[in-house]
Parts: structure tokens; C-alpha cells; sequence
């Protein structure tokens, strides 16, 4: 079963394009949504939450259609807002276990599940005391236990390291691997911080202007793309590089007269450096391949903006 | 975070119809009230209305009993037992639930706005209707709690301090008009905070939104009226239309003068689909995600 499947999805705001055409198919598991502002990630979210129905297309998410199973999916979701998202007044455990409720859960069980999760998260010392009373990083794990209070199978997490300081996101980030990994929760992560993707996520889905520009793992989407060496050599390298620049080969000057770092056509072979260099007379001392890291890879994956 | 140390259980059990998730909503809103001192105080206020007025019929029932003559005099000015008592009850004690639903309206409704606590409602399993009905069933119950409930039972003891229970049968219409009074009051209070709270979510807006609307619209609807000579502009005390209707449910309202129930009922069921429509409009589920 899909995580999420998304055939020919459009929704248009008035005359706005939010989400433009997108076909998708995501694996359970650990996704993160990234895109810049504006880019469709929340009307993304919406529609998984089944708040809205998208203009057209068909989407399903855990299998269950999201157009008219919106309710039953949402008892089957957790979502972690960014916004405050709290009942002043109720404390912890009451707003936690009301969470439960509305889910569903009688209120003998939703009440015990409460305090379980609280406990989980760390927050057993603090569930009697009102919401608004707080801290940041508390107030992030409050919104988690409601979240997780009905045992969903997916969390929905919009910017769960907001505002926290380095240790609490940390502790986060932790823990969402830990709901991950040992309790096969899948999340799905919408976030600018791509760090937070790169620790947690095993899958990516690439937003920008209403298309998803790439999605899936991010091993294959750096597959994609093996083309980036830093070459090392002794010896005068003009004529080598110029030789290079002729074949096709992007080359970017790294600070240092012995080295470069080189883009190469994708159907280019390793060897051919080495027969480059021969012609020129020159020693070509590392070829090392460079890993792209995620923020490489969004902004291959969106283009020039 | 010890969540491996503490071990994370999986639930697995049936989930219950979302109306049960509208009960939590109505339970946890009126705990939030009750747990308030400073609407104690308003609390205490109506119980002490209440108080009295459960006093002076055992009082009277004992005086009954006593002293007959003093009874049937006491009769003669209907200060208790008759649809009029009843109603001026309800009145005296609607006015206090006005004055507390201002101050509560912001802890029920307008909290929801200002800290996103639509948001925490409607990403759950239940839609858009069950927060509405709600919300709207915990300030009905608050309505309830300190108007009809307290006259239905002043009405039952009233019934049974008297010789015989013939006083419920013979007076069938001041149950009618308890139920009905205490019902238009509910029905058109909650639908009327629910809309002001959630455009003027702040409390003190909200508690000048709030009595403006019952004291400005008064004041308005006697000026035009003295300007035009029209009766038909005191439609506009929404607060007088609640009691005139209450009053005609009571069988006490003098059909002859203007404005009267028909007009009052029409000018309160337009209010209400405004208030509605308002609401509508405003707890729209895809602002869950910003």
C-alpha cells in the first residue's frame, strides 16, 4: 500500500495555480516536502489531509480515498501544525487526551493514552500545568502527543523545529527518528530547514511553483547525478582545463592552481580524464568523485530560479 | 526524550462516532468556564436570584399552611407560582448569563482565533459541523444551566409545596413557556456570540461588541421610534424581542400592541441565519494549514 498516490492532482485558488498537474506515488516511510514559500506544500498537506478537495484528479493516501474518506483518513493521520495550535486554559493532559477524543477514543482510554504519551515525550513533569504556560520547545512536544495520542500511522509534521533552540532540536529530531525507526511510524516532513530532511528522511518530494519537480529516495535522486568529481594534478593544468571545457565539462575553480571541481555530460567516462591529461602532457594525480549534499540536489532539481 | 526507555504502545482500539468528539468539545468548554473563579462570581450571583426565590415559595408554602388568610393575600400579588414570576425569573437571570457569556465568549470562541485552536479541532476526525454544534451546545448548556434549569425546578417545588399536584395540570402553559423562553434564549445567544466571538475574538471588543449589541440596538430602536412614531423599530431591541417572545410563550404578552410575537420571531430567525452564515464563513477548514 502507498503512502500517498497522487494521479494528475490540480487545485487552483480562484484563478491561482497551487498544485499544478502532479502525478506522484510515495512509498511508506520517512518523506520530506520541500519547496519554497508559495510553492504548493501546504495546499500539498491540506489535500492529504483531506481539508480540501483538490480541483481535479484523483489522490489516495494509506489507501483510503482522500475525496470522500477524508474523516477516516484523519483518524488514521497525526498532524503537527506549525501554528500555536493550543486551547488556552486546558492543561497539558486534558488538551492531549481531548485530542484523543476527537479522534475517536473513548475517554477513559484517550485519558490513560494521554498520560502515556506525555510521559513519552518527556513532559510527565509538566502535564498539569496550562498550555499557555509553556516554553517553546514544550509547547512543539504537546503538539506531538496530540498528534500521537490516537496512534496514528501517519504524522503529518509542518515545521516541527521551529523555534527550538539547538539542543531541543536535537532531541526532535531524536525522537522522530526514533517514531520511525523502532515504531514504523511514516512522517511526512514539510520543512525549510533541509538539514532536518537530511537527518530524518529517507524520501524527498521537491516542490517549486505548484510542480513537484522530483520525489523519491534521496539515494536514487542523487544517483541521478554522479557527474561531480574534484580533479587534483601536477603540472600546468590551463591546456587541460580548456581541453575539458571543449568537451562539454563544466569546470569551477575551487581556489587552488592544482585542482579543480568538474561537472561532467552525462555520458562521460571517468577514463577520458585520464586520456585528457595524457594528450596535455600533464600528471593527473585524484579524480574524486564529490557527494551531492540535499541542498545541491533541490536546487539542480528546481533549476535556475 | 526517553520514548525507547519508556516504550511506545500501539492503541488498537474501536473509535467511536465523531458526535462523541462534539460531546468532549461541550464537556471541556464548560469545565474551562467552571473552573474560572471570576465567573464564580457571576454564578453566585444567579444562585443567590435562585436562592430566594426557593426560599420565599417554601416560605409561602409554610405560610399556606399556617395562616390561610395571609396566603390568599399573599396571592393577590402573583409574586410567585404564576407564568409572569416565572418569566421575570428567567429574565433577571438571563441578563446575568449575558454578563458572564461576554466575558466567556473569548475563552469558548475567541481563543480558538487568536492561539489556533481551529486548527487543533479540525485536523482531527471530525468535520467542520461537529466543532460548530459544539461549540454552540456549551454556551446553550451555559444559557441552560443558569436560566431554565434553576426556574424548572423553582416551578416543580412551587408544584410540589401546593396541596395537591393539580397545579401542573392546571397550569400547563408556564411549562411551555419555561421550555420555550429558555430555548429561544439558548438558541439565540450561542448563535449570536459564536458569530461576534469569532470576527472579535479579544475580550474586551468582544464584551463591547457584545452588550453593544443588546444596549445600543435598544437605545437606537427607542430613538427612531420616537422620531417616526412607529412602533415596529423596537424590532430592533433584540434583547426585548428574546423577552416579548418569552413572554408569548409564557401566554402573558398583550397580543394587541405592537411589535408582536409573529414580528419578534422574524426579526430573531433572520438574526439567527445571519449569525449562522457569519459563522460559516469563519470556520473554514482550509485554514487549518497556513
Amino acid at each position: 500500500m502507498s503512502l500517498l498516490e497522487l494521479d494528475h492532482v490540480s487545485h487552483f485558488y480562484g484563478t491561482v495555480c497551487a498544485l499544478n498537474d502532479v502525478t506522484l506515488r510515495i512509498e511508506p516511510g520517512t518523506v520530506g516536502l520541500i519547496g519554497q514559500n508559495g510553492a504548493g506544500k501546504s495546499t500539498l498537506l491540506k489535500i492529504v489531509l483531506g481539508l480540501i478537495r483538490p480541483t481535479s484528479g484523483r489522490s489516495r493516501a494509506l489507501g483510503l480515498d482522500i475525496r470522500t474518506q477524508g474523516m477516516e483518513l484523519r483518524g488514521r493521520i497525526g498532524f503537527m501544525p506549525e501554528a500555536e495550535a493550543l486551547v488556552p486554559g486546558l492543561r497539558g493532559v486534558d488538551l492531549v487526551a481531548l485530542a484523543g477524543e476527537l479522534c475517536g477514543m473513548p475517554r477513559k482510554h484517550a485519558l490513560r493514552r494521554a498520560h502515556e504519551v506525555l510521559s513519552h515525550l518527556g513532559l510527565e513533569e509538566a502535564r498539569y500545568r496550562r498550555c499557555e504556560e509553556y516554553s517553546v520547545g514544550m509547547k512543539q512536544r504537546l503538539k506531538l502527543a496530540a498528534a500521537l495520542v490516537h496512534d496514528p500511522e501517519l504524522l503529518l509534521l509542518d515545521e516541527p523545529t521551529a523555534g527550538l533552540d539547538p539542543d531541543g532540536r536535537e532531541a526532535m529530531l531524536g525522537l522522530l527518528q526514533s517514531l520511525a525507526g523502532r515504531h514504523g511510524k511514516s512522517l511526512l516532513l514539510s520543512t525549510h530547514l533541509l538539514g532536518d530532511v537530511d537527518r530524518v528522511c529517507e524520501q524527498v518530494m521537491i516542490v517549486h511553483r505548484g510542480v513537484v519537480r522530483g520525489a523519491g529516495r534521496i539515494g536514487d535522486l542523487r544517483a541521478q547525478y554522479r557527474g561531480r568529481y574534484r580533479l587534483n594534478w601536477r603540472g600546468d593544468g590551463a591546456p587541460f582545463l580548456n581541453q575539458l571545457r571543449d568537451n562539454g565539462v563544466r569546470v569551477q575553480a575551487d581556489g587552488h592552481a592544482d585542482s579543480a571541481f568538474v561537472e561532467t555530460p552525462p555520458d562521460w567516462s571517468v577514463r577520458r580524464f585520464f586520456e585528457l591529461s595524457s594528450r596535455c602532457d600533464m600528471t593527473l594525480r585524484e579524480v574524486a568523485p564529490q557527494e551531492e549534499d540535499l541542498e545541491e540536489l533541490y536546487h539542480r532539481v528546481i533549476g535556475p530560479t | 526524550m526517553a520514548i525507547e526507555a519508556a516504550g511506545y504502545h500501539e492503541w488498537a482500539g474501536m473509535r467511536r462516532s465523531p458526535w462523541w468528539g462534539t460531546w468532549a468539545i461541550v464537556r471541556t468548554g464548560l469545565t474551562m468556564v467552571l473552573r474560572r473563579w471570576v465567573f464564580w462570581v457571576l454564578i453566585g450571583l444567579g444562585l443567590l436570584n435562585f436562592l430566594f426565590n426557593f426560599a420565599f415559595i417554601y416560605l409561602k408554602a409554610t405560610i399556606d399552611v399556617q395562616n390561610g388568610m395571609l396566603g390568599n393575600f399573599l396571592d393577590n400579588y402573583q409574586v410567585t407560582g404564576t407564568g409572569r414570576a416565572y418569566a421575570d425569573f428567567m429574565f433577571a437571570q438571563a441578563s446575568i448569563t449575558a454578563l458572564l457569556l461576554a466575558f466567556a465568549g473569548s475563552i469558548l470562541i475567541g481563543g480558538d482565533y487568536r492561539h489556533g485552536g481551529v486548527v487543533y479541532y479540525l485536523s482531527r476526525c471530525i468535520e467542520r459541523r461537529h466543532y460548530i454544534v459544539g461549540k454552540l451546545l456549551t454556551i446553550a448548556a451555559v444559557v441552560t444551566i443558569i436560566t431554565t434549569l434553576p426556574t424548572l425546578f423553582l416551578y416543580l417545588e412551587f408544584g410540589f409545596l401546593t396541596s395537591s399536584l393539580d397545579y401542573f395540570l392546571e397550569h400547563p402553559r408556564i411549562l411551555t413557556g419555561i421550555l420555550g423562553y429558555g430555548a429561544i434564549l439558548a438558541v439565540v445567544q450561542s448563535l449570536l456570540l459564536f458569530a461576534i466571538a469569532a470576527w472579535v475574538p479579544r475580550t474586551v471588543p468582544l464584551v463591547m461588541t457584545w452588550l453593544g449589541v443588546f444596549v445600543l440596538f435598544r437605545a437606537l430602536a427607542e430613538a427612531l421610534r420616537a422620531i417616526n412614531d412607529n412602533r415596529l423599530w423596537l424590532l430592533l431591541g433584540i434583547w426585548e424581542d428574546m423577552q416579548r417572545l418569552g413572554r408569548w410563550c409564557f401566554g402573558s404578552l398583550d397580543s394587541s400592541k405592537t411589535p408582536n410575537a409573529e414580528q419578534c420571531a422574524a426579526v430573531l430567525a433572520v438574526l439567527c441565519a445571519v449569525c449562522l452564515t457569519l459563522i460559516l464563513c469563519r470556520v473554514r477548514a482550509v485554514e487549518v494549514v497556513k
